[in-house]
């Protein structure tokens, strides 16, 4: 069940890559918070840790709730274009994609054997981070950048629920605290850029 | 008790920036001063401090930066009491910064005063998200633009921190479990740290988090773009406190990496910093005005002081890191006056002062200046001196002598090519272009004055003592 997850967290990734629409690019961004928060309960309650599973609700309200209906109506409200073509073209985009997750699978390989048991995850939590970083990248507005942004951070919440048995308890929620100031910020930018018109 | 004195100035400062009204902004700045005490008082106490259990103690070290961003940041609240007067500010926005401000020094006093990667990391986040506002305070087009690029590769920057910090915890919890967050602990284990690999490549990380932040290469120009599209103070800040609170974090994991595979180190950070110095030196030659001049020589400065910590040199790292934090900011702050001409007026910046204050401040400024570029009397030429022998001494310990000296050389000629273009600037300020009259206020003065004094007292016995003894 959790290999099943950690594969929906790539996958739903790869396909926010090649989304062209911003909502459509928001449902992807939620349905892999949706796999990661589902992760997190999982594995806490295979470890009993609390604090995991805290971190699990948290998410699945937060990350696949919350954040990305707080981005949808802060479009509306600013008129965000929603048409988001990437600017890299999608027959280069399928061959740099998996040369991507090659390169990290086979840079994760030493680490494989010794974090033992969830190697697979840690590969594709530094895979997500480099294909979270092309999403970044391969868009010219600035609302495809945040949900890049938001999909890092999720990639750093897979490494610290697969590799480390999840964070103390304070980390966790520090970060989550971390990430609604930077909503916030968010919405005083978009607010300020209403000002400067 | 200590803590109380920490927080207390930073709640009133939040408090106070909320009243809008004129006659509060003396006390504002009261308040940015009112953090100086508790950092003296640190400083006296027993090393190590605890403050708050094992999440926050005060060592040597951070006793030391702590007391330098204080400084750092009285002398900005003190140039910021006339910034109204150089440059157009809405008074919203005027109180909108200090309110910033105020979860500017949280973050700041959590990062630099912490011994937990976690806080640690919170704390740098907290800073940079609140300095994203900080630059908005310019309305201008050009500054909302680089507040999102700041908010954009500022976000990517700490998140890299952040994947190597769970990296590193990920490495070091099989032997230490939940304590692998605490500095202490993990340099107490460096050296039972049964996967060595998965901590090399949590290091390298975040030390290209780190970098990316200090605009280190390949990202040289994007702080300096941030810098000059925003008013001077911020670029202050940024040079003098955030970039020590970053500093802080290099030094405590590049402790630990030293214990783990010192070579692996050590090579990382000479191809980095060598790099970035060689990229930074033409830079800053072709450099046309006074922000990225200054925010390019930040870098330099920055690299010169990895490689010296790297190097073994502590003294001259850290001599080095205290002589950039207030001479900087002190640099910065005077392109207020010094571009009340025009962005790109370098020729007869120096000229036209009146009185006084006009002519201590031109004599201030062209000191810095040529400090900065460590001419001897300044704080950085003795440093460098002990950093180049630091690295020397590393190689002869090592195989790797010629080598060494290659790259001192090279560093050597890169650092005579940002000499070079400094002198030249510095005469081209005083002796070229027309005289025209510019306004030097009282508190810009201060302000200066107050880091002129900090520099020279870093020369003073005692504290050279104390930076020894960090060691």
């Amino acid at each position: 069940m959790s290999a099943f997850l950690t594969g929906a967290f790539l996958a739903t990734l790869v396909a926010a890559l090649f989304a062209t629409r911003l909502y459509r690019l928001l449902m992807w961004y939620a349905l892999n918070s949706l796999a990661l928060g589902l992760l997190a309960l999982l594995i806490g309650s295979g470890l009993n840790d609390p604090a995991l599973i805290i971190s699990g609700v948290l998410t699945l309200l937060l990350k696949a709730g919350v954040i990305p209906l707080v981005l949808k109506r802060l479009t509306q409200r600013f008129a965000l274009t929603r048409q988001v073509t990437p600017d890299i073209k999608v027959h280069y985009a399928v061959v740099l994609i998996p040369a991507i997750l090659v390169f990290t699978f086979y840079l994760a390989e030493p680490i494989g054997r010794m974090v033992g048991g969830n190697a697979n995850s840690v590969a594709v939590a530094i895979s997500s981070l480099f294909l979270a970083l092309l999403l970044m990248m391969e868009h010219r507005n600035v609302a495809p950048k945040i949900i890049g942004f938001l999909m890092m951070e999720n990639a750093l919440f897979l490494l610290g629920t697969t590799a480390t048995g999840g964070m103390p308890m304070l980390v966790e929620l520090g970060i989550f605290f971390d990430l609604l100031i930077a909503i916030v910020v968010i919405n005083l930018l978009f607010r300020r850029e209403e000002a400067v018109e | 008790m200590i803590l109380f004195e920490l927080i207390a100035p930073i709640v009133v400062m939040f408090a106070l920036s909320f009243l809008h009204a004129d006659r509060v902004r003396a006390l504002l700045a009261l308040s940015a001063f009112a953090i100086m005490l508790p950092a003296v008082q640190l400083l006296l106490q027993d090393k190590p401090f605890p403050l708050l259990g094992d999440y926050l103690i005060a060592d040597r070290l951070n006793t030391y930066v702590l007391l330098l961003a204080s400084v750092v940041g009285a002398g900005v609240a003190l140039a910021l009491m006339t910034l109204q007067r150089h440059v157009q500010v809405h008074p919203r926005a005027y109180f909108r910064f200090y309110r910033f401000f105020a979860l500017f020094w949280v973050g700041l006093e959590m990062a630099i005063l912490s011994n937990h990667m976690g806080l640690y990391w919170i704390g740098l986040e907290m800073a940079t998200l609140s300095t994203v506002y900080m630059i908005k305070t310019n309305a201008t087009r050009a500054a909302h633009k680089e507040a999102w690029n700041y908010m954009i590769v500022g976000a990517i920057a700490i998140s890299l921190i952040l994947f190597g910090i769970i990296l590193i915890y990920a490495g070091a919890k099989p032997v230490l479990g939940e304590e692998a967050m605490y500095f202490t602990a993990l340099l107490g284990a460096a050296d039972r740290i049964p996967s060595p690999f998965l901590f090399e490549m949590g290091f390298a990380i975040v030390t290209v988090g780190m970098f990316v932040k200090m605009g280190f290469f390949p990202m040289n120009l994007w702080l300096a773009n941030v810098e000059r599209a925003s008013f001077y103070p911020v670029a202050a800040l940024f040079s003098g406190i955030l970039e020590s609170a970053i500093m802080v974090g290099f030094f405590r994991f590049s402790d630990v990496a030293k214990i783990v595979n010192f070579s692996h180190l050590a090579g990382f950070i000479f191809v980095y910093a060598l790099l970035t110095m060689f990229v930074v030196a033409f830079l800053i030659y072709r450099a046309k005005d006074f922000m990225r001049l200054f925010s390019l020589s930040g870098i330099e400065h920055m690299a010169l002081i990895a490689l010296f910590w790297t190097s073994g040199g502590t003294f001259a790292a850290l001599l080095h890191f205290g002589a950039h934090a207030f001479i900087k900011p002190a640099l910065f702050l005077s392109t207020g006056v010094l571009e009340s001409q025009g962005r790109y007026h370098i020729a007869g910046a120096l000229r036209g002062y009146r009185g006084l204050k006009g002519k201590l401040f031109w004599f201030v400024v062209g000191l810095l200046m040529l400090a900065i570029v460590s001419l001897p009397p300044s704080p950085m030429f003795f440093s460098e001196l002990y950093g180049f022998g630091s690295m020397i001494a590393l190689a002869k310990s090592g195989h790797h002598l010629p080598a060494m000296i290659a790259a001192i050389v090279l560093l050597l000629f890169l650092l005579s090519i940002i000499f070079y273009r400094f002198v030249e600037l510095y005469q081209s300020m005083k002796y070229e272009g027309e005289a025209v009259e510019k306004r030097v206020y009282g508190s810009e003065l201060a302000a200066l004055l107050l880091f002129a004094v900090g520099a020279l007292a870093l020369l003073l016995p005692f504290s050279l003592a104390f930076l020894r003894s960090i060691a």
